[in-house]
């Protein structure tokens, strides 16, 4: 297709790299680069919309207040973004910063697109869509679908019986996003539910820290249940799940503070596999690196531990 | 154009231009392109201009209990979904009596109610009612304003929630919007359809969580569904969960799990006790106990009828 020269100078403009987004979730030196997918996997409750919400809030912040100032797409497959929340975050980071006004948050708010899809047709239209907003805003370098298992039950209730008809909807939508990741370098930021519960042992009561990321691993197990592009295009993938510590968290701040409250911690296991571009050779190796970390929810976002 | 072979919108999208463009100008089927993209697609909103439009029409609705308020933040809010679950007889049934009757007396909103169960008495609202306010007028119209709906299957069930906007939009009509949607219970309904090899259950059961989010959101309503429990774990003996399995526990934005209290009192025993098992706002985990015969007793009274609490008397 043709395109105009603002168009093809607009693509191949470097967009902002997300690298350096947040250090503390991604091993060393593994940040998402660009034309990268992360997939945030967890059971309900696990923290993984106030991640995301961490995430975006790190985008559109100014500068002066530790953001990267780029633009995002938030696409809400069901309904769950809570934008009173996010004000609430991006109020209590602007604040700290120093200096709250109406305007820097209308203009926080206004680098956000938000789409609501409701059916995976739809958001393969939407994704065509989209396109010609990526090409005409160089600032947007960020695509966040919450969550791209939405449709998971519908899809493979109308694909019948055949396999390949149940995943086909979202595997064109998956080769969509790998055509927009290369042709337009953003970063795509994706979060799924995990739908079969895994039968595990219950813990023992009072239980340390070591059997609660024993608890995170036996999860890591569990089999993807996304089509298989959607699971090539993946690079990053962060499973999150509940800390029983909170109790360790209170014992070890000091004896003489009875109100300590039990706060929830959550953990959160990245496990990132990046082809070695450097060899030429057939096979290219998969390096896998690994990165845990855990957090707690305030009322002013996600603090890390 | 659209007859001669572009059987649906993905293929006009996503073919390639070539292939199809041996019959036809190249610009039409651009024009063809654009037209079932800008009909079909969903169109971005700022975030600046969402934000202003939640803060315009959100509301919070109060339970009319006061503990149940704490926990819920205030009260259940619209565009989303709140759940309650519990076992048999740990009042679900009567907390949405109880929302149902406040929120059609004091707020003098209007109450879409599903009774999937058949629970829904008609005499037990008016006796909560006469609790209310002695005035018969203004029980008969607060009656008015809450709408039944007896469903006793999904497809019932989803065909209404298909037709609501309709109705709300006739019902507002009289005066009052709509304000509260309340489906008790969804898992007896989904629950015998869940399970087995077919997946039509749960494509049924997202398709109404879709359908419900998408009135909570639009219509500005808040939803309150009820659902039973089940106990985790491998082999029996673990903890109480709430029911219809993981992929529905995405679905509510709040959830509550309320349990008969092991009292040293009598027999009958009308206090509750409600944990939070989901929010988006609070830490999880905090608990409330809270009188089921709140709803009932006469605010008008004395403040030694608040000491009920006890259940003593009886």
């Amino acid at each position: 297709m043709a395109e105009s020269g603002a168009q093809l100078f607009a693509r191949l403009e470097p967009r902002r790299s997300l690298k350096h987004i947040e250090p503390r979730l991604f091993p060393d030196d593994g940040g998402p680069d660009h034309g990268e997918v992360v997939e945030l996997h967890g059971t309900e409750g696990t923290g993984k919309t106030e991640l995301l919400y961490h995430l975006l809030c790190r985008c559109v912040l100014p500068a002066a207040a530790g953001g990267l100032e780029t633009d995002v797409v938030f696409v809400d497959t069901d309904y769950s973004l809570d934008i009173l929340r996010l004000v609430s975050i991006l109020d209590s980071r602007l604040s700290a910063a120093g200096g709250l006004e109406e305007a820097e948050l209308r203009s926080c708010l206004s680098r956000l697109l938000v789409v609501h899809c409701s059916s995976s047709s739809q958001l393969l239209l939407t994704l065509h869509f989209l396109e010609t907003a990526f090409s005409s805003r160089p600032s947007l370098s960020l695509l966040l679908i919450d969550s791209i298992s939405a449709f998971y039950w519908l899809d493979r209730c109308e694909g019948g019986a055949s396999v390949s008809k149940q995943e086909e909807k979202l595997s064109k939508c998956s080769e969509l996003l790998g055509r927009l990741l290369r042709d337009y370098r953003i970063t795509v930021f994706a979060t799924s539910h995990a739908i079969r519960r895994s039968y595990r042992s219950p813990d023992a009561p009072g239980s340390s820290s070591s059997s609660s990321s024993s608890s995170c691993s036996s999860s890591e197990g569990e089999r993807p249940y996304l089509c298989r592009s959607w699971q090539r295009l993946v690079t990053h993938r962060l499973l999150c799940c509940r800390a029983e510590a909170g109790g360790n968290m209170a014992a070890a701040a000091g004896g003489g503070n009875k109100e300590q409250r039990r706060r929830q911690v959550f953990s959160v296991h990245c496990t990132s596999s990046s082809s070695s571009s450097s060899s030429s050779s057939s096979s290219s190796s998969r390096l896998k690196a690994y990165r845990s970390s855990s957090f707690y929810v305030t009322d002013g976002g996600v603090v890390f531990i | 154009l659209l007859n001669e072979g572009i059987k649906c919108a993905h293929g006009a999208s996503s073919s390639h231009q070539e292939g199809i463009a041996v019959s036809f100008v190249f610009q039409a089927l651009l024009a063809v392109r654009r037209v079932l993209l800008a009909q079909h697609t969903a169109f971005p909103v700022s975030g600046a201009d969402l934000y202003e439009e939640l803060l315009s029409s959100t509301a919070i609705l109060s339970t009319g209990n006061p503990s149940l308020d704490k926990l819920l933040d205030s009260g259940v809010y619209t565009g989303e979904i709140t759940e309650l679950s519990g076992g048999p007889g740990s009042g679900k049934s009567q907390v949405c009596f109880g929302v149902a009757v406040h929120i059609s007396h004091h707020l003098k909103q209007r109450v879409m109610y599903v009774d999937t169960t058949g629970g829904l008495s008609a005499s037990r609202l008016l006796q909560m009612l006469q609790a209310e306010s002695s005035n018969v007028e203004e029980q008969m119209e607060a009656l008015q304003r809450i709408h039944i709906f007896h469903a006793f299957d999904i497809f019932s069930l989803l065909s209404y929630l298909y037709s609501l906007p309709a109705t709300i939009q006739q019902v507002s009509v009289g005066g009052g919007s709509v304000k509260a949607v309340i489906v008790d219970s969804v898992s007896a309904i989904i629950s015998p359809i869940l399970g087995g090899k077919q997946n039509e259950g749960m494509s049924l059961m997202i398709q109404v969580a879709g359908v419900l989010r998408r009135i909570a959101k639009d219509f500005n309503v808040a939803a309150l569904v009820t659902n039973h429990v089940t106990r985790g774990g491998g082999g029996g003996g673990g903890e109480v969960q709430a029911g219809l399995g993981l992929s529905w526990s995405h679905v509510p934005r709040t959830r509550i799990l309320l349990e008969r209290t092991e009292s040293a009192g009598t027999g009958h025993c009308s206090v509750r006790s409600a944990t939070l098992i989901k929010s988006s706002r609070q830490p999880c985990h905090i608990k409330e106990q809270f009188d089921l015969q709140w709803w009932s007793t006469s605010k008008e009274g004395s403040a030694a009828k608040r000491k009920l609490d006890d259940s003593d008397s009886r």
